[in-house]
């Protein structure tokens, strides 16, 4: 029913994401606290910051992360001798859809910070505990199936990456070419319209999946604050 | 002994409160005062989630607040109880009493178990804080406070959300808890028979100064002070034991409303008043309006009656004349 050329597809797919949201998610937790605070000098800013891959084209991402892990990048030099090669490399993927899941992921988990009720942390604080401790002790526990929901909903979206993707990590199969990149493979070949509908429906079905499961998380995470 | 000391300054929104206050390091302060007079403000500085303008705040020696210090509110060793419970919604009754006693200095933390019992709460330990009931959430926001091992507790209008029967339960409860873990007190009420019932020390607010502030019988009486209740609340403060009450036992003080206490010229005889209490008039002062205030010395402390022109002249009231006053039971 599904090729051998498919699973692969799937898996790097799977694969590209999973590493993605693993990678940007103590960087989006940590964000999405900070911007859920009241009062934060320079928010603003910060929260322009958070959002700026969701502004920009998603060629540009690609083509400044080139310029900065590239070979004769800023960066890419020094991280070559340690041994670490980014670009065209499936963690080159992994790193363009991270930056550009960033936004969207910070923005649900940051949901779930807000939902919490800021008067409990002043009651713990009247408790002896200090804001690290607040924060591990309450506020991630009441937060963490909104966090595991946007966890879910920011996968989902990583899934359908494609313009950083393909410009920093290119479109090698098995490697680095996942879902949306096959899809565009195929339509590039005359005659591959099937072969696109049947990806384009695999890609349909996982983004539902994914949308769905997201909806039952925060349904569990609304019951929780109800208490 | 660790007194709570404050003198601040704090402007915020066009509203200013200029306290100096102090609360001493046992017996239960009231921090009273009308909506709006800045007590819960007053409060979260003392608590350290509210810095101040200018000023210094010391629990003994120890400075909290002053112009360059701010003691973070974990690191001051006072406990808060707020009007709601502000239980931890994830965690049972018992792991939000154990949240405050694992960080609870060793020395000195109760155990969580003679903390349950003494509450009354041993048998709802391990629900879930939503399947409490509105006064044992209000119990199991004391027990962890209790177990935090706190140096000064302070409390914000604790009983706003019960009825009668249990207001009076519950300041039963804080009375015997301020006793058994020898644990100093200051809570806030806008409640004047709430008030009496637990204060040994009185700071009243206005407006964000104090307006009148002493033990509790002394500072009530000021004229400052009873200019701050409605005129139907006028009256004193009488240790509850000199007094026969319907359902105030415990109580330290009762508020004896100077509408509700009768005088009589000679000792009477055959009265269904149970409180019938002996005494010379100290004073006789004309209100607005025409009444009289007449203060009464008797040996449960100074008892003001407010009385008619014409009841006075038909008694043939005045100062060093003796007099007796009656007070129904129901009345107190």
């Amino acid at each position: 029913m599904i090729s051998g050329a498919e699973i692969e597809i799937l898996s790097t797919s799977f694969a590209v994401a999973t590493r993605a949201i693993l990678w940007s998610l103590p960087f989006a937790v940590g964000a999405a606290w900070v911007l859920s605070r009241p009062n934060l000098p320079g928010k603003l800013v910060l929260d322009g910051l958070a959002h700026l891959p969701l502004i920009l084209p998603p060629v540009l991402v690609g083509f400044l992360l080139l310029m900065l892990l590239g070979r004769g990048g800023l960066l890419g030099g020094w991280l070559a001798g340690l041994g670490i090669h980014l670009p065209f490399t499936r963690n080159g993927a992994a790193l363009a859809t991270a930056v550009m899941a960033f936004p969207l992921f910070v923005r649900s988990v940051r949901l779930a910070f807000e939902a919490t009720d800021r008067r409990l942390f002043e009651a713990a604080a009247m408790l002896r505990a200090g804001p690290w401790d607040r924060f591990v002790s309450i506020a991630l526990p009441l937060a963490g199936p909104g966090i595991l929901a946007g966890t879910v909903t920011a996968f989902a979206a990583a899934l359908g990456e494609f313009g950083a993707v393909i410009t920093f990590a290119a479109n090698i199969p098995g490697q680095t070419q996942t879902l949306p990149l096959a899809i565009y493979a195929v339509l590039q070949q005359p005659g591959g319209e099937a072969e696109a509908m049947r990806l384009a429906t695999l890609s349909i079905l996982l983004a539902l999946a994914g949308l769905a499961l997201a909806g039952l998380l925060q349904r569990w995470s609304t019951r929780r604050h109800a208490g | 002994m660790n007194n709570l000391s404050a003198r601040v300054g704090l402007t915020q929104g066009g509203f200013t409160l200029e306290a100096d206050i102090t609360a001493p390091g046992d017996g239960i302060t009231v921090l009273f005062g009308p909506s709006g007079a800045g007590k819960s403000t007053l409060l979260s500085m003392l608590a350290g989630l509210k810095r101040p303008d200018s000023g210094r705040i010391a629990l003994g020696s120890r400075v909290l607040d002053d112009g360059a210090a701010h003691v973070p509110a974990h690191r001051r060793g006072l406990g808060l109880v707020f009007q709601d419970a502000r239980l931890f919604p994830h965690l049972t009754a018992r792991q939000n009493i154990a949240y405050a006693w694992k960080r609870a200095p060793p020395a000195t933390r109760p155990a969580i178990d003679d903390v349950a019992g003494f509450f009354d709460i041993a048998g709802r330990l391990d629900r879930p804080v939503e399947r409490l009931s509105g006064g044992e959430k209000s119990r199991v926001a004391l027990a962890r406070a209790v177990a935090s091992a706190p140096d000064f507790l302070l409390l914000d209008e604790p009983f706003a959300a019960l009825d009668g029967v249990r207001r009076r339960g519950f300041i039963r409860v804080l009375l015997d808890m301020q006793r058994r873990f020898s644990l100093p007190m200051l809570v806030v009420t806008h409640d004047i028979d709430d008030a009496a019932a637990l204060g040994s020390h009185l700071v009243a607010l206005k407006d964000g100064r104090v307006a009148a502030a002493g033990e509790f019988a002394a500072a009530s009486a000021c004229a400052a002070f009873q200019a701050l209740l409605d005129r139907h609340d006028h009256g004193s403060a009488v240790p509850a034991q000199r007094l026969r009450s319907a359902g105030h036992d415990g109580a330290r003080f009762l508020w004896l409303r100077a509408d509700h206490v009768l005088l009589s010229a000679e000792a009477p005889r055959s009265i269904s008043a149970r409180n019938v209490l002996a005494g010379t008039v100290a004073g006789i002062a004309r209100e607005d309006g025409g009444s009289l205030m007449v203060e009464l010395a008797t040996g449960a402390g100074p008892i003001l009656s407010r009385i008619t022109e014409e009841a006075r002249s038909e008694l043939a009231l005045a100062e060093g004349k003796p007099a007796w006053a009656l007070v129904k039971a129901h009345a107190v």
